[in-house]
C-alpha cells in the first residue's frame, strides 16, 4: 500500500461518508464490529467497491497463554476474505483468559517465555489468514519487574522470528514513554526498517494517579503536539507509511478528522489524497 | 518470577475483583504505585464493557438514565464477562439481570424494554435473508394455504409484555416528543424484524400475537388460526396473514431443485 493518510470508519460517521464519499486514502474498521452481517457491513460493502481497507482487530489477543480463539480466528479470516483489506493488524497485548474477554489491551511482560507465546500465536494467525499481519506497540501504563527486553527490542524480534510487520503507533509511543519514564527517541532506536508497516496517529487524554499525571490512550481527541513531533521522528528514521487516524470517543464532525488526516499528510509529506470516488 | 500462565491468572482475577497481592510485587512501582497503575486496567474494563451494554440497550439506559444506567450495568458485568470478543453479542443475560435488579424494582417494565432492545439488537446483526412474497402463493387453493407450515424470517422476535412497551420505546427515543405513557395501555406484542437498512418492531393484536407465536412455534397456518380465534374469537387469519406478509415477516419457501 502507497503512504497514504486513512480515517476510521466509526459507526456515526457511516451514513455520511456513504453519502458523501470524501477523499481519503483508506477507511479503517475494527474487525470485532464487523463479523456479524448487519446493515453496516453491507454499507462497508459497497464503501469497499471504492476505497482501500485496512482491517484492524483488537480482540484476538496475540499475548494469550492459551493460544487464539480458533472460533474467533474463522470468523476474522471469513471477514478478510470478503473484504481483501491492504493491511491486517492487531496488538501486543492479551485479552483473553479461559473463555474470559476483558476488552481491554492487556500488558505483556517482556520476556522470552512471552515472546515464545506471541510468536506461536502471530504464526498462526499469518499461517490461518495466509498473509503478513502487523502488530501495534500497545499504551502501557505499567512494566513487570521481571521484563528482560525493551518494549521495541521485543517487537523487533518478533518481526525477525514471524516475518510480521510493526504497526508504529506513535501516541501509544507518547503515551508509554511518559507513564514508564523512558525516552521516546531511544523508543524508536533499533528497529527494522523494512518491518514497519504502518503508523498509527491519536490522541490521549491526561489522567491523575497518586497525585501524578498518567497518559490514557483514550483516541478521544485531537492528535497531541508531542505526538505531531514524535510522528516528525518517526518519519525521518523510517520513512512515510500508511498513516491513520484514530478518534473513538467523543467523536467529532468527521471535517474534523478529515482535518487531522490532511496534517499527517502533509507530515508525511505526500500531496493530499485523490477523491476516492 | 510469574511465570505468563499464572501472571495472566493474577491479572483476569484482579481485574474481577479479587485482591492480587502478588500481582503488585510483578509490577515496577515509582511514585506511581502498581495498584493506581493497575487501576487504569480495572478502570477501563468496567467502562468500556458498560459503554457496550448501553450502546446494545440505548432503550434502557434512555429510560433510567445515564447513571443509573452505569451503576446497573457495571453490577451486571461483575456477575458475566463477555466470553468472546463481538461486543454487539454481549448482554444476552442483561434483560433477566435488569428484571432482577432490586434499585430498579420500581421500573417494573424495565426488564422487558431490555429485552426489547435485546431483540432489535439481535435482528440487526442477522443476514437480510430472502422473504416471502404473496406471488409466491398464487394459485395455492385455501385448503393448502392452511395446511402450509411457513418459517418466520431469521431474525424475527415476538415480545410480548404485559406493558405496552411499544409506546414506552417510541417515548423513549431522542427525538419523541414530550409526554406520558400510560401503563395501563398494555399489554402489548411486537413483532420484532429485520430489515434490509436497520431492525424495527411492529405492534401486534392480542390474536396476532397468538398466531405470530404458533407459526414460530412450527404450526400450520389453520392450527395457528385455531390458537388466535382461542384468543379472540373475532380474529381474522386472512387479514392477519396479509398484514405479515406486507410486513416481510416470513423467510422464503425454500423450493426443492
Amino acid at each position: 500500500m502507497k503512504p497514504v493518510v486513512g480515517i476510521g470508519l466509526r459507526s456515526p460517521h457511516l451514513a455520511e461518508i456513504a453519502r458523501d464519499r470524501p477523499a481519503t486514502g483508506f477507511l479503517e474498521i475494527h474487525a470485532e464490529n464487523y463479523l456479524a452481517p448487519s446493515p453496516a457491513r453491507g454499507t462497508l460493502e459497497r464503501l469497499r467497491e471504492d476505497y482501500e481497507v485496512s482491517v484492524h482487530a483488537v480482540g484476538l489477543s496475540l499475548g494469550s497463554v492459551d493460544g487464539l480463539d480458533e472460533v474467533h480466528l474463522d470468523r476474522v479470516a471469513t471477514l478478510i476474505r470478503r473484504l481483501e483489506p491492504a493491511l491486517v493488524s492487531d496488538h501486543l497485548a492479551w485479552s483473553v483468559l479461559t473463555g474470559r474477554y476483558f476488552n481491554d489491551l492487556l500488558p505483556l511482560p517482556y520476556t522470552e517465555e512471552a515472546l515464545g507465546v506471541v510468536e506461536r500465536n502471530v504464526q498462526r494467525l499469518q499461517e490461518r489468514l495466509g498473509r503478513q499481519v502487523l502488530v501495534e506497540n500497545p499504551s502501557c501504563y505499567l512494566a513487570f519487574a521481571h521484563s528482560t527486553l525493551s518494549e521495541p527490542a521485543f517487537l523487533a524480534e518478533l518481526a525477525r522470528r514471524t516475518g510480521c510487520g510493526l504497526l508504529l503507533d506513535a501516541n501509544n509511543i507518547v503515551v508509554t514513554a511518559h507513564n514508564l519514564r523512558l525516552d521516546p527517541g531511544a523508543w524508536l532506536d533499533g528497529l527494522p526498517v523494512t518491518a514497519v508497516g504502518q503508523y498509527h496517529l491519536a490522541g490521549h487524554a491526561v489522567n491523575d494517579a497518586d497525585g501524578e499525571p498518567l497518559l490514557i490512550d483514550d483516541h478521544g481527541s485531537r492528535v497531541g503536539e508531542g505526538v505531531w513531533a514524535l510522528f516528525d521522528e518517526i518519519v525521518r528514521r523510517y520513512g512515510p507509511r500508511p498513516t491513520l487516524v484514530e478518534w473513538d470517543t467523543d467523536l467529532p464532525a468527521l471535517d474534523v478528522l478529515l482535518g487531522e488526516a490532511r496534517r499527517a499528510e502533509q507530515a508525511l509529506g505526500i500531496e493530499a489524497n485523490a477523491r476516492a470516488a | 518470577m510469574l511465570a505468563l500462565r499464572d501472571l495472566q491468572a493474577a491479572f483476569a482475577a484482579l481485574l474481577e475483583g479479587e485482591d492480587q497481592p502478588g500481582l503488585f510485587d510483578a509490577i515496577v512501582s515509582d511514585t506511581i504505585s502498581a495498584p493506581a497503575r493497575l487501576r487504569v486496567h480495572r478502570h477501563h474494563v468496567a467502562q468500556s464493557l458498560t459503554g457496550a451494554l448501553a450502546a446494545t440497550f440505548p432503550t434502557v439506559q434512555a429510560i433510567a438514565g445515564e447513571a443509573f444506567f452505569r451503576t446497573m450495568a457495571m453490577e451486571f458485568v461483575a456477575e458475566e464477562l463477555p466470553v468472546q470478543p463481538v461486543l454487539a453479542e454481549y448482554g444476552e443475560g442483561f434483560p433477566a439481570f435488569v428484571s432482577g435488579y432490586g434499585p430498579a424494582a420500581t421500573l417494573a417494565y424495565l426488564g422487558d424494554m431490555a429485552r426489547l432492545d435485546w431483540a432489535l439488537n439481535l435482528a440487526y446483526h442477522t443476514p437480510m435473508v430472502p422473504r416471502l412474497a404473496a406471488p409466491d402463493l398464487a394459485g395455492l387453493p385455501a385448503d393448502r394455504l392452511f395446511e402450509l407450515k411457513l418459517g418466520l424470517a431469521a431474525g424475527s422476535t415476538l415480545v410480548r409484555s404485559p406493558w405496552p412497551i411499544d409506546r414506552i420505546w417510541q417515548a423513549a427515543q431522542p427525538e419523541a416528543p414530550e409526554g406520558m405513557v400510560s401503563l395501563e395501555d398494555g399489554p402489548a406484542a411486537v413483532l420484532v424484524l429485520r430489515r434490509p437498512d436497520d431492525a424495527a418492531f411492529a405492534s401486534l393484536e392480542t390474536s396476532e400475537a397468538a398466531f405470530v407465536s404458533a407459526l414460530a412455534g412450527g404450526t400450520s397456518l389453520g392450527e395457528a388460526a385455531e390458537a388466535a380465534f382461542s384468543v379472540e374469537p373475532a380474529f381474522d387469519p386472512s387479514t392477519a396473514f396479509a398484514r405479515l406478509l406486507a410486513l416481510e415477516a416470513f423467510a422464503a419457501a425454500q423450493h426443492e431443485a
